[in-house]
């Protein structure tokens, strides 16, 4: 039993936090699917074996009670089989909480009527049933009353504010532990191979679709040549990755990727230049010097 | 006096249920089709004859009005003739109503795939049709009340309550939710706009439910149960109360499907309040079907009918159970346009309408054959991979909804969106849905199995076509007869009870429906919403034409997770020119209501052409055809001078010079093209469509670039 309980806690964790395994992206997609099939498949083969299995205890169970009550192994072949003989009506709590009249008085409610041999009975509406009937009511009463009379609940577009009021506070928080607060005007220019790495995999995963595996430019420009829509320095590529520029083709990505993302993707970028990869795009816009690296250049000229 | 002799019509039962059979198997394969889509974009079979936006409304048509239409048709005509000791009031009507429901089935699947669309859920066929439908409509409300008229029972049992409320509810939904302006023979827009529209669907979307897939099932379960079962109805006071409750409660209940729109507030919470009280009524069909069935248990275990009954109620009792639940805005909030909806309705239509409608085919056909179930094995066959087959089918689309909603509302700590690709989203479930269309096919199978078994039963037998039946005369009603019970009495009126029944649902549709559609301050306009110019108007028409809004909703709901991925959430003045509205019920991609402007020109020309150059994985299917299609533009000047009737503010005689606007706007888009070296002429479908999707939410957009 624990065991089962442990797989389907498992199952469970995968179905609502589909998140953690492309997180740590120790799986790629695919496989994840294919643990998905297997976990599906087998969720509804153990909902049929346990259907099984529940059915089976219930036989077996009968069995042994009715052995404990002395009946003989003919009788209890009997008994497993009712349709032969109507069992004895032992389900009388069932019965008043149902608030059903014994079968053997059905005589007495039957109606005088019938349509094509069909009749009816005069039971009266189970008093579970009204009672689940009332409860709506009051339910639906209160609910009107509390969103529309009284004001205390919030409809959908106060509700929204609430919301995001929360969410900035809680980002707030968060943000101002965090050292990695980075914006077009803080961002700086490193070649530290993790965020390189980092960066490359953000290229790979957002970016290839218009600018190529190899930054050789496709629907977007090539980004490894000396020609730049919209600025080459890392300052430039970071408010150009945030912001877009929509009238030549260049999305946002605000709201895509965090800050930290955007930098290091940006850094990924500067890190190709001059990579001159197979079958580059024609140059578009203007041919500009790499001030970044150029700087450093002259910074470590300097220093010797 | 004497007993009269009469003759039950047989054939037509026979007509309808075979229809019921054949188009049964139609709609669920085409079902099956459209869900193999979802995850290999290659079976829309690169025509777009056949691409998911399109066949979707054909298998939602094919499995509503043609199975479940055709089984409702066959199940009164049997019952309503024995329970009123009558044969059908005329044999031509009874005809012409079986022909005329085939031929509007046989133009809707020449329509639909067409693209010829209203693009109203449930209500796609395009005006022509529904003229049809509604003469079809009356020609089967007159045979049912001739017969009723020249019944020999005195008292209208439960079952033809339910065909009567049937009958006047489905009238009023159909001619509300019909009301269009055509433009040509196969083109017409709705007379409401936005949001007027979108309540004026729901209304009607919600109660064909209620009126179409639910009551007429009631009523034939009232009539089948007892006679497979051989047992009295339990409560004939139940009857009374949850029928009026039911019929008077439903009919408030559409708002639900629109929670977190643009509605007023008010009428999202009538919605949500009558939902939950519509538990409670729903219920009282299963509790008096499965207490009928009281000191029947032993039948059940070796009749395979009673089996597909006992599921059929129990699939019955839990979807009505999840439908108000559904309704309450902390679950809709998440399970709203998702796969969870799709789970929902598929208990309902599979169990509910699927398994009452084999029961009744296999108690039926065998009797009005005069033999014996050709093979009660592959009967039992049939049960047992149908039940698994809505057990595949549901449990993973269940799956598939939790995991997308949850993960579309994922935030990261540092305040943006967890999977700010919906895409990515859409890769996650798709093992989900490879595994629902194993359960669809496994319950196809079974159908399929039915036939076989239906039709050699046929073979093995010969058709009764008239049945002979004798009954004693209506005598003239005594006035020293008077009952005492109310509705004992109103049960011998039909017109009466007719009226009535017209009156209660009329109440929740003037509440809710009126409001919304007369008074201007529900619907707040706003100055900078303009009417859309030619081109974007032809390229709306393209959308609806290849059902784009089956899988891209147009609305954004006030959450931060939406506000974040789409931008800012819709408001009612958006859609003032809306007609009709395409909101959508479904997000199988992204919502498209703030689209305008998110991509370049050339993003969209190369995403139509083949989605997975510009989106890796994507399953949208690839649409080719609209670079090589020309537009067509003689429609144009109908199309204008249509919207301005249904008071879109174009200025006088624009329709003449719209077409010069039409060609100047699309030669502005070809020449942006042009610059990403994508060379089409400016007269294709394409430049049309690209026209609409960049102006989509742009009304609003405009007034905030200042901000930045």
């Amino acid at each position: 039993m624990r065991y089962l309980k442990g797989i389907l806690l498992l199952g469970l964790v995968f179905a609502f936090n589909p998140a953690k395994a492309a997180d740590d992206s120790l799986l790629p997609a695919d496989v994840m699917n294919y643990i998905g099939y297997g976990l599906i498949v087998f969720t509804l083969i153990l909902f049929v074996v346990v259907l099984l299995v529940v059915l089976r205890a219930f036989n077996v169970l009968t069995k042994v009670v009715l052995k404990s009550q002395g009946y003989t192994e003919e009788q209890i072949a009997a008994e497993m089989k009712p349709s032969k003989k109507e069992k004895k009506d032992n389900s009388q709590v069932w019965n008043k909480l149902l608030s059903l009249r014994p079968l053997s008085e059905e005589k007495d409610l039957l109606m005088e009527h019938e349509y094509d041999g069909i009749q009816e009975l005069d039971n009266p509406t189970p008093s579970w049933f009204m009672f689940l009937f009332y409860s709506t009511i009051v339910f639906a009463v209160c609910y009107l009353l509390i969103y529309h009379v009284f004001g205390i609940g919030q409809l959908q577009y106060d509700e929204y504010k609430t919301e995001v009021a929360q969410a900035d506070i809680a980002k707030k928080e968060y943000l101002s532990k965090q050292a990695n607060r980075v914006d077009e005007t803080t961002v700086k220019l490193t070649k530290d191979p993790a965020v390189l790495a980092s960066g490359q995999a953000i290229f790979k995963q957002n970016c290839v679709v218009c600018h190529g595996q190899h930054a050789e430019g496709k629907v977007g420009p090539n980004l490894t040549d000396d020609f730049w829509l919209h600025g080459n320095k890392i300052n430039d590529l970071f408010k150009t990755i945030k912001y877009g520029v929509l009238t030549k083709g260049m999305l946002s990505w605000e709201k895509t990727l965090s800050p930290k993302q955007i930098s290091d993707v940006a850094n990924y970028v500067k890190s190709l230049h001059g990579t001159n990869p197979p079958n580059p795009k024609e140059p578009q816009g203007i041919k500009m010097l790499d001030v970044d690296s150029t700087k450093a250049v002259t910074k470590a000229l300097k220093k010797a | 006096m004497q007993p009269e002799k009469f003759y039950y019509d047989n054939k037509i039962v026979r007509n309808f249920g075979i229809a019921t059979v054949v188009w049964g198997i139609i709609g669920m394969l085409v079902g099956l089709i459209i869900a193999m889509q979802l995850y290999k974009p290659e079976m829309n079979m690169g025509n777009q004859y056949t691409t998911f936006g399109r066949i979707r409304p054909l298998h939602t048509n094919a499995v509503i009005f043609a199975f479940v239409g055709n089984a409702i048709f066959m199940g009164i005509y049997y019952s309503l003739q024995r329970l009123l000791k009558a044969r059908m009031f005329s044999d031509v009507l009874s005809k012409i109503h079986f022909w005329g429901w085939q031929l509007i089935i046989v133009s809707a699947v020449i329509t639909l795939p067409l693209g010829i669309t209203t693009s109203h859920e449930y209500a796609e066929l395009e005006w022509p049709i529904d003229i049809l439908i509604t003469l079809i409509w009356v020609v089967f409300g007159i045979n049912m009340f001739g017969t009723i008229f020249k019944r020999r029972e005195r008292h209208l049992y439960v079952a033809i309550w339910f065909y009567i409320a049937t009958f006047v509810t489905i009238a009023v939904l159909h001619i509300v939710n019909s009301v269009e302006l055509p433009v040509s023979l196969t083109k017409s827009y709705m007379v409401y706009a936005g949001v007027q529209d979108a309540l004026v669907q729901w209304w009607y979307g919600h109660n064909a439910v209620a009126f179409f897939l639910t009551t007429p099932y009631l009523g034939m379960m009232y009539y089948f149960l007892p006679k497979m079962a051989n047992r009295p109805i339990y409560s004939y006071k139940l009857s009374i109360l949850h029928f009026w409750a039911l019929i008077f409660i439903y009919i408030w209940a559409g708002p639900h499907h629109l929670l977190y729109t643009t509605l007023p507030g008010w009428a999202q919470s009538l919605g949500v309040a009558f939902s939950i009280m519509l538990i409670a009524p729903s219920w009282g069909g299963m509790i008096n079907g499965l207490l009928t069935l009281r000191g029947a248990w032993d039948k059940v275990r070796d009749d395979v009918v009673l089996k597909f009954m006992v599921v059929g109620l129990t699939a019955y009792g839990m979807a009505t159970f999840e439908g108000p639940m559904l309704s309450l805005k902390q679950i809709n909030a998440f399970a709203h346009f998702s796969d969870w909806i799709i789970a929902h309705v598929h208990v309902g239509a599979l169990g509910w309408n699927g398994f009452l409608t084999f029961a009744i085919l296999y108690w039926l056909i065998p009797r009005i054959y005069q033999t014996e179930l050709f093979s009660k094995k592959l009967a039992s066959f049939h049960f047992w991979i149908g039940t698994l087959g809505i057990l595949f089918y549901v449990v993973p689309m269940y799956w598939a909804g939790f995991t997308q909603g949850l993960m579309l509302k994922e935030f990261t700590p540092e305040g943006i969106l967890k999977y700010p690709n919906f895409l990515e989203t859409t890769l996650r479930i798709i093992p989900m849905h490879v595994m629902r269309s194993i359960g669809g096919t496994m319950y196809l199978v079974g159908v399929i199995a039915m036939a076989y078994n239906l039709a050699r039963t046929m073979m093995q037998g010969s058709l009764v076509a008239n049945e002979a039946a004798q009954a004693m005369p209506l005598e003239p009603f005594k006035k020293s007869d008077t009952e005492l019970a109310w509705h004992r009495r109103l049960e011998r009126k039909p017109i009466k009870f007719m009226i009535i029944s017209l009156l209660v649902i009329l109440v929740g549709t003037f509440v809710e429906l009126m409001p919304t559609l007369t008074i201007s301050s529900n619907i707040p306009t706003i100055a900078s919403v303009k009417p859309y110019t030619p081109l974007e108007l032809q390229g709306r028409d393209l959308y609806i034409r290849e059902g784009c809004s089956n899988c891209h909703s147009q609305t954004v709901r006030p959450f931060r997770s939406e506000t974040e991925r789409y931008g800012e959430y819709s408001k009612a003045g958006e859609f003032v020119y809306d007609h009709p509205f395409l909101w959508g019920s479904k997000r199988t991609g992204p919502d498209l209501a703030r689209e305008g402007s998110k991509y370049p020109d050339a993003w969209h020309y190369n995403h139509l052409m083949d989605p997975r150059s510009m989106s890796p994985g994507s399953i949208m299917p690839d649409y080719d055809w609209l670079i090589t299609q020309k537009l067509d533009t003689s429609l144009t000047v109908a199309k204008i001078n249509a919207m301005r009737t249904l008071g879109v503010p174009y200025a006088p005689g624009y329709e003449k010079v719209a077409n010069r606007d039409l060609d100047k706007q699309a030669k502005g888009i070809a020449d942006n093209l042009a610059k990403d070296h994508i060379k089409v002429s400016s007269d294709k479908e394409i430049v049309a469509i690209i026209a609409y999707l960049q102006r989509l939410g742009m009304d609003i957009k405009a007034n905030k670039t200042p901000e930045k």
